[in-house]
């Protein structure tokens, strides 16, 4: 037995000292330079002749975690979008439900049926790759409307939303509101996303301008309202004294206020702008301040109009970026929808396209 | 009847030691958490802590008595989110509707446990699959019914009246909480059903043998399990509102975990619904300390699994010492 | 009592939930020109690879009437640890793939001898070892690290003379899985465990060397699982295992494999396997939506669970 353990403790070490030894030789998501760099590339002509079809047009969409309300909506959104372009027959959706390895399986599924476009929605852009590379084999359009911008072969084109600029507009806003000073924390989606990576490293970044702000934890509350609370309740424990709360989204957002507003502390609490989740709005325009940053949901129709352009031998660029847009708390406070449940996202979807 | 069931009773009660364990743990702990942070000694901070573990806490109550049984009920974690998600959806917004969501939450609850109960006492199936499967259906209805977004709207007063403190002080979830470990207790020292399972769980052939209703009981268990749920789900709705269609993902795990570190044992015939709720707050309070340590995520992840290690190891060694079965 | 032919032995010698499969197969084919290809079976055995290897490892676990909740974050934790290795020791591929199948293998061990030690209940032990080896992923990444040996992605993915390595794979774990547990005295011995550890006991078997060595092979599948997930991601992504736990016992149970152990059929195993991937596939194919696939999923396995229960004869513990 203690040879076993031992030989487990060198290996854990050897673990280790190997994980600081592995250098990022991929984008690295945590520098601007990699951001601007993308926005040069999203401008570059996308030469379309090796897609051009003829007839019909089939799509897949693979979704990473359908039960997400804003990946709902996007998904809804592309339902819409394609019915409005007649050459559309059909959009098959698959939900991978967080598990890249189901991702894969569904989108080999997706080729077996013969689309020939697929939208996705990346568990993880790296682990995306391998099954990606089928898809171009088979000379298979594919479109990535996630959280980060893809430069590969087997990505033809993206829908994109730059995540530094909108992390930037949330932090700036944020320093801004604190009047650049105080003790801050961060509330960051799911552990070894890469959401929570950009996020985090963006707000170190603009904190590099604002020496007397700190940022004391950086937590990992999985877009999840009562998960943000819970945590924010022990942050609020653990620090007798926090200023702010850095929380690009508007779900987590409500679990901090809560937090705060139980402990008898909603006073000291200076929240960042969050998204156009409807339960943020409606807390926007209780209390007047804070304001939004429009997530960029109009993703979704952009892929799809971006593929049909591709499947039809349009010119068009290597990428479609939708920007987002700082509002500030008065104008935020119109995204409410008050008669809308909390869980929800202020769109132009019609009726009969929002989710059943 | 009940003289003859108490008699019977006797033998089957837990030796005082094993039966005073989690205690011991829990008050350990709770040195231990007052020595790093003087919070925990605040009337403030562990209300709070206790109004934390009020979703977890009410679900556990229930499950004690499925444990009890020999059994495992791992469809919780979704009859909460149902149960979440319903009575958001019934209510809608209006004040008018108050009763009737609750009433739909518990209705949930207690119909799947119905169905869990019907299936695995007279399928005589293991519990762990059959819950495990349904709480995969209960988890694909509720996407099913809401479309993948939680459009329910909680009725005005519901989450104001249960998030708050009675004086200033006492927060009314953690009455809630008291009360349905309480009712548990009731259920399990002063009814047949609570002492039916008792004898059932420690020896299901000799409790058939007695005349005793195995199924009737057994199914009983799992609606009162999936009833707490239910009322596990109203608890998570009112402290945190709507929170997407899938709030109570993963509980059944922590639950299970309580209810184990409470002094239940698969074996069955064991545990009692007061260590359960040590066991929450053994769970919650080392999760706490952790956090409020400053440790990171992958170390709270450790923590929390060397405790469920550690404190089922305590256990079963002390378990061992007051000369319990091995 | 006389035999009757091939085809009664057929009968009664085929695992249940092949007919469930076969009756899955005939509707695919009946329905979709698309899962007729060849692609498409390979496909199928291609995602359907890593959930063989677990639930062959798990096999091992349940028919000794103990459970292994680990091994989802146990493949998690191998796939990470894999592409860093693979990314920093380039040329020495093999001596990764062996280290790592090593490390899993001794947390198996860990479990099984910590269950000994302990005394305590294999769920419990095998939960909280499921949330430290989740921490220990964390404490190495906190993203997708590394990449993976060609040798490794050409395992998940290539074709041998048209066939799928991890077919190769998934038959030579099947067969010494078949071997252990059904031709051997170990089997044997492990079996007789899961029908009655006390009689067990009494009729002189070292309950702990089974207990371990179950554990062992649990974990050894576990890491073979993982160098298949590292190979179909082509990267170390830390959720890679969440939830595959499950889906292992399902696999197990559905094979007809009951959770109190005593009981184990390889071959029904990998039938159930098969029938997952082919479920999961026409699924697909047939356009179900995704929220309706997870119900079917659901009742599927409550059904197959009614229907597999134990039966005439014998008479539940």
């Amino acid at each position: 037995m203690r040879q076993y353990l031992k030989l487990f403790v060198a290996t854990a070490i050897v673990g280790t000292c190997v994980t600081g030894a592995v250098v990022a030789q991929e984008m690295d998501l945590t520098k601007k330079e990699t951001y601007d760099q993308i926005m040069t590339w999203a401008k570059e002509p996308l030469d379309t002749s090796n897609y051009k079809k003829e007839g019909d047009l089939r799509i897949g969409l693979s979704a990473g975690y359908l039960s997400n309300a804003w990946i709902n909506f996007t998904a809804q959104s592309v339902k819409y979008e394609a019915s409005l372009h007649p050459e559309i027959k059909e959009v098959k959706v698959t939900d991978a439900a967080f598990n890249p390895t189901k991702q894969a399986a569904d989108i080999e599924d997706l080729l077996t049926s013969g689309v020939d476009a697929i939208l996705f929605w990346p568990v993880d852009e790296k682990a995306i790759l391998p099954v990606l590379q089928k898809a171009h084999e088979k000379g298979v359009v594919t479109i990535n409307i996630g959280y980060n911008f893809m430069r590969d072969p087997a990505v033809t084109s993206n829908a994109y939303v730059n995540q530094w600029t909108y992390s930037e507009q949330v932090a700036t806003e944020f320093a801004k509101s604190l009047n650049g000073k105080g003790k801050v924390f961060a509330m960051l989606p799911i552990a070894g996303s890469s959401a929570a990576v950009v996020q985090l490293a963006v707000l170190q970044e603009v904190l590099k301008g604002y020496p007397e702000m700190e940022l004391i934890s950086s937590e990992y509350g999985d877009w999840d309202r009562a998960k943000a609370k819970q945590l924010a309740e022990n942050l609020l424990q653990r620090f007798p004294e926090i200023d702010g709360a850095f929380s690009p989204a508007g779900q987590m957002s409500m679990g901090i206020y809560e937090a705060f507003d139980e402990a008898g502390r909603l006073g000291e609490l200076t929240l960042s702008p969050g998204d156009d989740y409807n339960g943020w709005a409606k807390l926007v325009a209780k209390e007047g301040k804070w304001g939004s940053v429009t997530s960029g949901l109009e993703v979704g129709r952009e892929a799809v109009k971006q593929a049909v352009s591709i499947l039809t031998g349009k010119p068009t660029t290597t990428a479609v970026v939708v920007p987002t847009r700082y509002l500030a708390p008065a104008e935020a406070a119109k995204l409410n929808e008050a008669d809308r449940p909390d869980d929800w996202f202020k769109t132009d979807l019609p009726t009969e396209f929002l989710p059943q | 009847m009940s003289t003859m069931t108490d008699s019977l009773w006797r033998p089957t009660r837990l030796p005082s030691l094993e039966e005073a364990a989690v205690w011991i743990v829990l008050a350990a702990l709770l040195l231990l958490a007052g020595l790093t942070s003087d919070a925990f000694f605040k009337l403030n901070y562990l209300t709070n802590l206790v109004r934390q573990a009020a979703p977890v806490g009410i679900t556990a109550v229930g499950v004690t008595f499925v444990m009890l049984l020999r059994g495992v009920d791992l469809s919780v974690g979704a009859i909460v989110s149902m149960s979440a998600v319903a009575c958001a959806l019934v209510m809608d917004g209006k004040p008018e509707n108050l009763w009737l969501g609750i009433l739909a939450a518990s209705a949930c609850g207690a119909l799947i446990g119905l169905a869990n109960g019907i299936l695995i006492a007279h399928g005589k199936v293991s519990s762990f699959i059959m819950t495990l499967g349904m709480s995969i259906v209960v988890y694909g209805l509720v996407q099913m019914g809401t479309g993948g977004t939680a459009r329910g709207i909680v009725s005005p007063g519901f989450r104001e009246t249960l998030n708050s403190r009675i004086g200033g002080v006492l927060p009314v979830l953690v009455i809630c909480l008291l009360v349905a470990v309480s009712f548990g207790v009731f259920l399990q020292s002063r009814t047949r059903f609570g002492r039916s399972a008792y004898l059932i769980g420690a020896n299901p052939e000799a409790a058939r043998l007695a005349g005793l209703p195995v199924n009737r009981v057994t199914v009983i268990a799992y609606i009162v399990s999936g009833l707490f749920a239910g009322l596990g789900g109203l608890a998570l709705l009112a402290r945190t509102g709507v929170s997407g269609t899938n709030p109570g993902a993963g509980m059944e795990f922590d639950v299970l975990a309580a209810v184990v570190l409470g002094g239940a044992t698969f074996a069955g015939g064991r545990g009692s619904v007061g260590g359960t709720f040590a066991g929450v707050m053994v769970l919650f309070i080392a999760l706490n300390l952790a956090n409020v340590a400053g440790m990171p995520f992958a170390a709270q992840l450790i923590i929390k699994g060397l405790i469920i290690i550690a404190a089922s190891a305590a256990h079963s060694w002390i378990g061992s010492r007051s000369g319990g079965r091995s | 009592m006389r035999p009757r032919g091939t085809a009664a032995l057929v009968y009664q010698e085929l695992p249940r939930i092949y007919w469930a499969l076969i009756a899955l197969i005939l509707i695919g084919v009946a329905t979709g020109p698309q899962f007729r290809t060849l692609s498409n079976l390979a496909n199928i055995l291609d995602q359907s690879a890593v959930l063989a290897v677990l639930a062959l490892g798990q096999a091992f676990v349940i028919a000794g009437g103990m459970i292994d909740l680990s091994v989802g974050q146990l493949v998690g934790l191998i796939t990470v640890v894999a592409c860093m290795m693979f990314d920093a020791f380039p040329g020495m591929s093999l001596l990764v793939i062996v280290g790592c199948i090593a490390l899993a293998a001794l947390v198996g061990l860990i479990n099984g001898e910590l269950i000994n030690r302990l005394r305590m209940p294999p769920l419990i032990l095998t939960f909280g070892m499921l949330s430290v080896l989740q921490g220990c992923i964390f404490v190495l990444t906190d993203r997708s690290v590394g990449q993976v040996a060609p040798a490794i992605a050409f395992l998940s993915n290539g074709r041998v003379l048209g066939v799928p390595a991890s077919l190769l794979l998934v038959a030579i774990v099947a067969a010494a899985a078949y071997y252990v547990l059904q031709r051997s005295v170990f089997g044997w011995h492990l079996l007789a465990m899961g029908n009655s550890a006390d009689s067990a006991r009494k009729a002189g078997l070292n309950l702990f060397s089974l207990t371990r060595f179950a554990f062992l092979v649990s974990g050894l599948c576990a890491g073979i699982a993982g160098l298949l997930v590292a190979g179909r991601l082509g990267t170390g992504f830390p959720n890679a295992g969440n939830g595959l736990e499950l889906d292992a016992i399902v696999a197990v149970v559905l094979g007809g494999t009951p959770l109190k152990g005593g009981r184990v059929s390889v071959a029904g195993i990998l039938g159930a396997v098969l029938f997952l991937g082919v479920l999961n596939n026409l699924l697909n194919l047939m356009q179900v939506p995704a929220f309706t696939q997870i119900v079917v999923k659901g009742l599927i396995v409550i059904t197959a669970t009614l229907a597999d229960r134990p039966g005439r004869v014998v008479r539940p513990a």
